[in-house]
């Protein structure tokens, strides 16, 4: 369970030592390296077909014939506990990946729908972990006094924090509200120090480079050096951080939906719907495989993408 | 020495306290009157009053933060006269809802985390840290290739649905495996081994995936670095190199890890404990969740948190005896 | 005379495929024909997932813990262990169901001779009367609420702790046998009352706190041998209870132990698996839904008791909000409802029958009726849409439902939503914490426009189901059980007449009438009567479903002790 934060840990920690090239490496050069690979195409295209059901979630429904909410009595045996009827967990051509037990609402409706709300809270934790990171990081690293010394003990502390447990804690006393939103926000808190290590000692690397002085000299002030010289050197990075952390809050998130603490019935969310087949996995094991897999797959595909970016960027810049 | 003992303990007594803060404001804040679930489906009004003021839940924030920690130092009584409940020292709370004091149903529960943990790492390290370093030194054979897609399987497969797999597939379909419990490995050593292979299996997994990346990427990292470049020029066999050499630096940071990964788990393997249906501390959170059990929840965390701050502490002077540089810096 | 032989021979062989059926779920293999007999002896272990709420029978008082206390106490009466009969009372104590004087204000109980508590000291009148005198007290009488109300005498008695020297007035002994009852109102059927929780006995002086929580002292045929709270409990024989005084309890095994905090799905494996030890246990709660398509076998057939129904799980509508407060619109919602989905979504036919009826089938005197039928149970569209047109509401409304944040209630919640939408009812659920649902459905100001909750007897009569949820008297602004908040003249009036009705029987049958006229106003929709379906070892004999649900704990034993 503690996957995450150290998952988050190792990538800080891969990325830890200062960037060695120049200037910032030609985004060209870098798609030309990645288009090579079958795996980055692999990957990348698994994470458009997500994305795309993920968007498109209301229209594919339509097509499937069955809402993500809707009952489907005669799917299930009442006679069994409610087991779908059929071998593989309800699985044919009605119900394209089977249906959940007891109610007969259709799998692949909630997929598509859980794979809205897992892609829009990692991808915006990862937005709001970024922008914290960027921000306090480059402020501790290129500014330094006062503003590092408070800034590096919050990471510190944050960091040194059983994270996981407590944001169970957190979220568990919570009032229900908006719980994407508090899931989010949770998760951002205890993500950034780990953007934010990486940003601090990279923009303080930056600051004694030539050319940061030289635009010193040229009378440039600190804020535009920071957006002209540093911000610019740190976006590979910033890239490949973000990568990596989209695959690690899917993971947490599915992992806090898992325990209770997620997204709230009766939204789907993956993570919540492996915990629904927990009691089932012996009577309908496709109900855990179908959500499992593609929790797995699009968790993999990330990683695989970042990754390959990450050597990508690395090799162009040291070349 | 003793001064950055001395130093590094004194932060530990800070972070604790402001984590006991935290999670206190969050409880006393947000969680339901734990008057209204003790008094039951025969309730009155004046009853939840009677119910609170024995709880001392009338009593101002502070007050009652500072009962709390009290109570972790010198123990503590919820109301007066017969009815009274003792909770002795280290109290962590009462748990209303099943009538035990938190603090032993944490330390009741916590064998059964530390079998999972122990277990876990052992299963872990061994893999991890030496599929990493062989990776490293075969760097770019199908060894290593093979070895770190493995490893990228591991860090992308969420334990739960590998725990779901193993046991559909062990338990049910192979039955090589029985469901796995808790019994005491002195009553039966062999039903406890396969108890607890799975949960080991399940967790080591993961970790022993991060591991193996991380270890492979830090040796890589040493072995470029000016010095071993040298230490090879000299024509020392890479082997010898990479012990002489590479090993410590490279595997600094995975004590850190490993430090603060076990401490955790010592907090309980949530997930695993959970679909594995073993009575861990993690179980108890997870359990204590669904039934919206403050109390348990908060002891949970703060233990959780003690594991966690405590073993920093520990991976802090270990470095510092590995690492003379460290000492210097403090 | 052709035809008659012919029916002759089919009736026959029907009688004979009975028997063989019969004697088929008996057997158990060439063990013999008596090998589901439970035998004296051995140790019986009981898997439950939960600890009981309290072992002070003062506290305790739910279905669960009302089972296990008949094994280590014993009250003034109680319910039959007779195979069909578990819904009446018998002497326990007493040595009959008592007599009542002053027009059913005054009840007189006799004691049995020969009775004693685990340490041997004679049960008498005056340990019954200060037994029920604890509930007075503010800290422990949150169990059954019963003794308190009828034996309020208005001086304020706080109990045998805080009032020390004072005396309990309502309950008198003028020798030592004898017990009598001074009630504050007429009360016919107090020979049930008298076996609730509330009227165990206990030595003068004890159980102040929570001591009995910790250590009951036993009157019935099992005391604590050891107590670890939340994880487990053992029982042996109390040697000072005699048989000869009891005639409810078989009492088979010499001991019994529970273990605690067992994950449900454990359980069920353990059970489905029936290894070693687990052969002599039975499951404490009921199977998973998801694990009942695994009992399909004979053999594990064999091992599943389906216990009856104690609780009616309904909708309560609350007539005072606008769409609501029209008949004709909960009438169309009693169509609408799609209770074949709700059974499905509980568990199926094995864990769950659809209701009908506010009251259990297990209450005396209930009547059965289906005043909204549909198609097997799917619901009425065509009527429910009509009934809202004709209520002004033909593009339906939209309306709050509370519900628990717990995943059966969910599902329930979930599709009364589904089947409202298909009459245009726009509903939405609001999700409430387990821990304060009560509190919070209880509370006038707070309640939205329907919940969905249960409702159990405390002994089988109409008395402890149809006054509390519809008589307009009891609507209360917190802790209200009146959910639906209906206060309905002609009902209010029959909840009275019933009340002083004398003949028990008649009473009962009454409750049943006036049932079916409460469901003609529809203030709830009855969805469903959930049973429990448990899990024996292989050497677990024959027993008996209590009233409370689940295998009656006092009459379930070992086939073969030895093991």
């Amino acid at each position: 369970m503690t996957t995450t934060p150290t998952q988050l840990a190792v990538a800080a920690e891969e990325k830890g030592s200062p960037l060695n090239g120049g200037g910032p490496t030609s985004a060209r050069r870098v798609i030309h390296t990645m288009r090579r690979s079958p795996a980055v195409l692999f990957s990348a295209g698994f994470i458009v077909l997500i994305a795309l059901m993920a968007i498109f979630a209301p229209l594919l429904v339509q097509l499937s014939g069955w809402g993500p909410y809707e009952y489907d009595a005669n799917a299930v045996n009442p006679d069994l506990g409610g087991l779908p009827h059929g071998s593989l967990g309800g699985i044919g051509a009605d119900h394209w990946l089977g249906v959940e037990p007891q109610s007969g609402r259709d799998i692949f409706a909630r997929i598509a729908y859980g794979g809205r709300v897992s892609l829009s809270i990692a991808v915006s934790a990862t937005l709001l972990t970024t922008f914290i990171g960027v921000v306090l990081g480059t402020v501790a690293g290129f500014f330094g006094g006062v503003a590092d010394q408070i800034i590096s003990r919050l990471m510190d502390f944050l960091m040194a924090f059983p994270s996981l447990i407590f944001m169970i804690a957190l979220l568990s006393a919570l009032p229900a509200g908006n719980r994407p939103v508090l899931l989010v926000l949770v998760l951002s808190v205890f993500g950034w120090p780990y953007m934010a290590r990486v940003i601090r000692g990279q923009s303080m690397s930056i600051k004694n480079r030539e050319f940061v002085e030289a635009a010193y000299a040229s009378g440039a002030s600190k804020l535009q050096i920071v957006f002209r010289e540093v911000l610019p050197n740190l976006t590979g990075t910033i890239i490949v951080m973000c990568t990596l952390s989209v695959p690690g809050y899917i993971g947490t998130e599915a992992g806090l939906s898992f325990l209770g603490v997620g997204v709230t019935p009766p939204t789907a969310s993956w993570g919540q719907m492996i915990a629904a087949a927990v009691p089932w996995y012996a009577t309908d094991p496709m109900f855990f495989m179908v959500p499992g897999t593609f929790l797995f797959l699009t968790v993999l595909s990330f990683t695989v993408f970042g990754d390959h970016l990450s050597k990508a960027i690395d090799t162009g810049e040291a070349r | 020495m003793v001064s950055y003992f001395l130093r590094r303990l004194f932060s530990v007594a800070v972070i604790l306290f402001f984590v006991s803060f935290l999670t206190f404001v969050i409880f006393f804040q947000l969680s339901p009157d734990p008057a209204v679930m003790i008094c039951g489906k025969t309730c009155t009004p004046e009853r939840i009053e009677q119910i609170r003021e024995q709880l001392g839940v009338n009593q101002p924030f502070l007050t009652q933060f500072f009962t709390f920690l009290g109570g972790i130092f010198a123990g503590r009584s919820y109301g007066a006269g017969e009815a009274a409940i003792h909770c002795a020292a280290p109290c962590l709370g009462f748990s209303f809802q099943t009538s035990q004091s938190v603090m032993d149903m944490i330390v009741s529960r916590l064998p059964v985390s530390i079998t999972i943990a122990a277990g876990a790492a052992v299963l872990w390290l061994l893999i991890g840290v030496s599929a990493g370093l062989i990776s490293a030194i075969k760097s770019g054979t199908w060894w290593d290739k093979g070895a770190m897609m493995f490893a990228l399987g591991g860090i992308s497969l969420p334990n739960y649905f590998i725990a779901l797999v193993l046991q559909y597939v062990l338990v049910v379909q192979l039955q090589i495996l029985p469901f796995p419990s808790t019994p005491d490995f002195a009553e039966d050593p062999l039903f406890w081994f396969q108890s607890y292979i799975m949960p080991w299996s399940v967790l080591a997994f993961g970790y022993a995936s991060m591991y193996a990346r991380l270890t492979r990427a830090n040796v890589l990292d040493t072995l470029g670095e000016n010095f071993m470049r040298t230490a090879r020029a000299k024509g020392l066999p890479p082997l010898l190199v990479l012990r002489r050499h590479a090993l410590r630096p490279s595997l600094t940071p995975i004590v850190t890890l490993f430090g603060m990964d076990f401490a955790g788990l010592l907090g309980g393997a949530l997930i695993t404990e959970t679909v594995f249906g073993l009575n861990g501390v993690g179980k108890l959170a997870a359990d204590s969740i669904g039934k919206n059990d403050q109390p348990v929840i908060m002891g949970v965390t703060l233990m959780a948190a003690l594991f966690v701050v405590v073993a920093n502490v520990v991976v802090d002077l270990l470095y510092a005896f590995l690492d003379p540089r460290v000492r210097i810096k403090a | 005379m052709k035809t008659r032989n012919l029916v002759l021979g089919v009736v026959l062989a029907a009688s004979l495929a009975l028997t063989a059926c019969g004697g088929g779920t008996k057997g158990d293999g060439g063990d013999g024909a008596d090998s589901d007999v439970p035998q004296k002896g051995g140790t019986l272990s009981v898997l439950l997932n939960a600890d009981y709420s309290h072992l002070d029978p003062a506290m305790g008082f739910d279905g669960g813990v009302n089972n296990f206390y008949r094994l280590i106490y014993r009250t003034l009466t109680t319910n039959s262990t007779e195979s069909g009969k578990t819904s009446e009372m018998v002497p326990d104590l007493a040595t009959d169901l008592g007599t009542p004087s002053d027009g059913g204000k005054t009840w007189t109980f006799t004691l049995k001779d020969g009775l004693k508590f685990e340490d041997g000291t004679p049960i008498t009148s005056k340990e019954v009367k200060f037994g029920v005198s604890r509930v007075f007290d503010p800290a422990q009488g949150i169990g059954s609420p019963y003794a308190k109300t009828l034996l309020d005498d208005g001086s304020g008695y706080q109990g045998p702790y805080i009032d020390k020297g004072k005396d309990f007035a309502a309950i008198s002994t003028p020798d030592e046998k004898t017990v009598v009852f001074h009630l504050n109102q007429p009360y016919a059927d107090f020979a049930s009352v008298v076996g609730q929780n509330s009227f165990v006995p206990f030595p003068l002086g004890t159980g102040g706190g929570t001591a009995f929580d910790a250590k009951p002292i036993a009157s019935g045929p099992y005391k604590v041998e050891s107590y670890n709270r939340g994880s487990e409990l053992t029982l042996i024989r109390n040697t000072n209870w005699s048989e000869s005084t009891d005639a409810v309890r078989l009492a088979y095994p010499d001991s019994f132990e529970f273990t605690f905090g067992l994950d449900g799905a454990t359980i069920d494996e353990r059970m489905l698996a029936d290894q070693s030890g687990d052969k002599n246990a039975i499951s404490g709660g009921s199977l998973q839904p998801a694990n009942v398509s695994r009992v399909q076998t004979p053999q594990i057939q064999d091992r599943a008791v389906k216990t009856t129904a104690v609780c009616t799980t309904y909708m309560g509508l609350n007539t005072t909000k606008e769409n609501l407060s029209d008949p004709r619109v909960r009438q169309a919602i009693n169509y609408a409802v799609d209770k074949s989905s709700l059974l499905t979504a509980a568990g199926g036919s094995q864990l769950a029958t659809v209701a009908n009826t506010i009251m259990v089938p297990s209450l005396l005197g209930r009547k059965d009726f289906n005043l909204y039928p549909s198609t097997d149970n799917k619901g009425d569209v065509e009527k429910a849409k009509a009934l809202l047109a004709e209520a002004g509401l033909p593009d339906g409304f939209e309306m709050v439902i509370d519900t628990r944040g717990q995943p059966k209630m969910t599902a329930l919640s979930e599709g009364i939503q589904q089947a409202l939408a298909k009459v245009g009812i726009k509903v939405t659920l609001n999700v409430i914490d387990s821990s304060t649902f009560y509190e919070v459905i209880g509370t006038r100001s707070q309640q939205h426009d329907a919940a969905i909750t249960g409702w159990c007897p405390d002994w089988a009569s109409g008395a402890t189901f149809l006054p509390p949820l519809f008589d307009g008297a009891n609507i209360a602004d917190k802790g209200n059980s009146n959910l639906a908040q209906i206060d309905d003249p002609a009902v209010n009036q029959q909840i009275k007449d019933i009340a002083a009705m004398t003949d028990v029987d008649a009473a009962n049958a009454a409750y049943g009438e006036l049932d079916e006229k409460i469901m003609e106003l529809a203030p709830v929709v009855p969805l469903l009567y959930e049973n429990g379906l448990q899990l024996t070892g292989s050497n677990i004999g024959e027993s008996i479903t209590g009233f409370n649900g689940g295998i009656d704990l006092v009459t379930v034993g070992l086939v073969k002790p030895g093991k």
